[in-house]
């Protein structure tokens, strides 16, 4: 199955693009005075679903790219880097939660021989939960001082909640 | 006989001109009695208005239906013009509105009493600016206003807005600057309850609602420990900054002391009771320091011995202390005209284009 956001399969690229959207969006829109729906910890973050997703397809992707392994990790930081940049944090804390989704996101979903919604479910809400011991370990040394994590944790929990809703947008549902 | 033809012919001439001149100035008085008159003169309106209105009736409706046919072939271009125009219009309307609305709300930052910067603010410095960010991230609470180095914006400047303290810049770009807000995690500021006078310090813990933390604060120089009880402060007590420290001037208005179920306090803050859009920013210079003073091989400069003075002499003076503080110094451009809402300089002569007050 091929996996790309052009992919000739045009109801999956046509899914990956809305789910590209849908993360923009999400990324974008809390630095905007639109209200409390847009900002944390209301508003989810998408970019653990990319993610949780991307590190799921990992092994598809790799077969069509050119250089396998590296695309779906550069573009987690280089988003990364702009929620760092948007939020007016130290650059490179949200590249590390990110990238480190990622690597959670690998292992879970290797570790599960025969996934379905359930256990997928179970896995992003326990790589949600991982992230928040990262972002303990990290924020405070990248911030410099003592960093509240409570709003992380309430932005991690919309994102585990509505991951069911989304999941199509970020992973082929064929295959799990 | 031929020569009384003539004469009686001649007579009979002027009698005929003669009797029509009097015809004439018969009908001629006639008019102007009947014009005297209102009823003649409205029945002569009338016969006037409807031999006119019968005559320009038909001549209009002609006149207008091939006006009308002409405007035709043109009608799809006129249209196209109108909608045009009107869309311009709109749009003109939407951006008076919006300037409006803009206007406002300088006019309110702009007519904040001065007491409300506290002790020792340099309004004269102030800065107006536009936030264009708000806090994007779980893990900090900042926003950016649009005003930045070129405008005169230095790092630790007071943001405050005009209900009260929003924040402290933390970061200064050359059109942009970042804003600590108060309920920020890493936001101490020491205030105090208005009636109380006791004091505490605000802590942020990225709540709307930030912490009041009692206990010791501590200076630089000198070092002053206040051990301040719980049960001072009552509900609804005013909170100002309380200048210790000398990062805030003194008499800042934070917002309203509540009490928690817990029995802690917190601080309803005056800044948030409306979306925060305008700031001003305020230079603050604390009291300044004795010059070298941080410098631990410092040493007081001795007087001079008084033995070895002549009686007379008059004592010599030793500058100690540096010279009163200076507003920061004047923005080196002030206008972009890339930038689609410049801020508003409030008070330096210095800088160029300062709109009028």
């Amino acid at each position: 199955m091929k996996a790309s956001f052009f992919s000739p399969d045009t109801r999956r690229g046509g899914l990956r693009l809305a789910g590209l959207a849908l993360l923009a969006i999400c990324v974008v829109a809390p630095a905007f005075p639109l209200g409390p729906l847009a900002a944390p910890p209301l508003t989810p973050l998408a970019p653990l679903w990319a993610a949780y997703g991307w590190a799921s397809e990992a092994d598809e992707i790799e077969k069509i790219h050119r250089f396998p392994g590296v695309q779906a990790p550069l573009a987690l930081a280089v988003i990364g880097l702009i929620q760092d940049q948007l939020a007016g944090g130290p650059l490179g804390l949200f590249v590390i939660i990110n990238l480190a989704a990622f690597l959670i996101g690998r292992f879970a979903t290797s570790a599960m021989r025969s996934p379905n919604i359930l256990s997928l479910w179970a896995g992003f809400v326990a790589m949600c939960a991982g992230l928040c011991g990262v972002a303990a370990l990290i924020a405070p040394f990248a911030i410099g001082g003592p960093v509240g994590l409570w709003p992380f944790a309430q932005s991690c929990a919309v994102t585990a909640l509505l991951y069911p809703l989304v999941r199509p947008l970020y992973m082929d549902v064929s295959t799990v | 006989m031929a020569r009384r033809k003539g004469t009686a012919r001649r007579n009979w001439r002027f009698t005929v001109s003669a009797i029509t001149a009097l015809l004439l100035v018969g009908v001629a008085l006639t008019l102007l009695v009947m014009r005297d008159s209102e009823t003649g003169s409205r029945a002569a309106d009338d016969g006037v208005a409807t031999g006119v209105r019968a005559g320009a009736g038909p001549a209009a409706a002609t006149g207008g239906f091939f006006a009308r046919v002409g405007a035709m072939w043109s009608a799809a271009e006129r249209v196209e013009q109108l909608e045009a125009e009107n869309q311009q219009l709109k749009e003109w309307r939407d951006t008076a509105l919006a300037l409006s609305e803009r206007m406002e709300r300088y006019e309110d930052l702009l007519r904040m009493p001065k007491e409300s910067f506290g002790v020792g603010s340099q309004i004269e410095g102030a800065i107006s600016a536009r936030l264009i960010l708000d806090p994007g991230g779980p893990f900090k609470r900042t926003l950016l206003a649009n005003a930045g180095s070129l405008h005169g914006v230095e790092l630790g400047y007071i943001a405050v807005n005009e209900h009260g303290l929003v924040g402290r810049v933390v970061a200064v770009g050359q059109r942009s600057s970042r804003v600590l807000m108060l309920d920020d995690f890493q936001s101490r500021v020491p205030v105090m309850g208005l009636q109380s006078r006791t004091r505490a310090i605000l802590a942020g813990d990225s709540s709307s609602v930030p912490e009041l933390e009692f206990g010791s604060i501590t200076l630089r120089e000198p070092r002053m420990d206040h051990r301040v009880p719980v049960d001072g402060l009552r509900r609804d007590e005013r909170i100002v900054t309380s200048g210790d420290g000398g990062l805030f001037p003194r008499g800042l208005m934070v917002g309203d002391a509540v009490q928690t179920r817990d029995g802690g306090w917190r601080v309803r803050l005056a800044a948030s009771s409306r979306p925060i859009d305008f700031i001003r920013l305020l230079p603050y210079a604390a009291i300044p320091t004795v010059d070298g003073e941080d410098d631990p091989n410092w040493r007081a400069p001795e007087a001079p011995a008084i033995a070895a003075l002549p009686r007379n002499a008059a004592p010599v003076a030793q500058p100690i202390m540096t010279p009163p503080p200076q507003a920061p110094s004047p923005a080196v451009a002030f206008s972009d005209p890339a930038d689609e809402a410049p801020p508003i300089p409030d008070g330096s002569d210095e800088r160029p284009a300062a709109p009028p007050q």
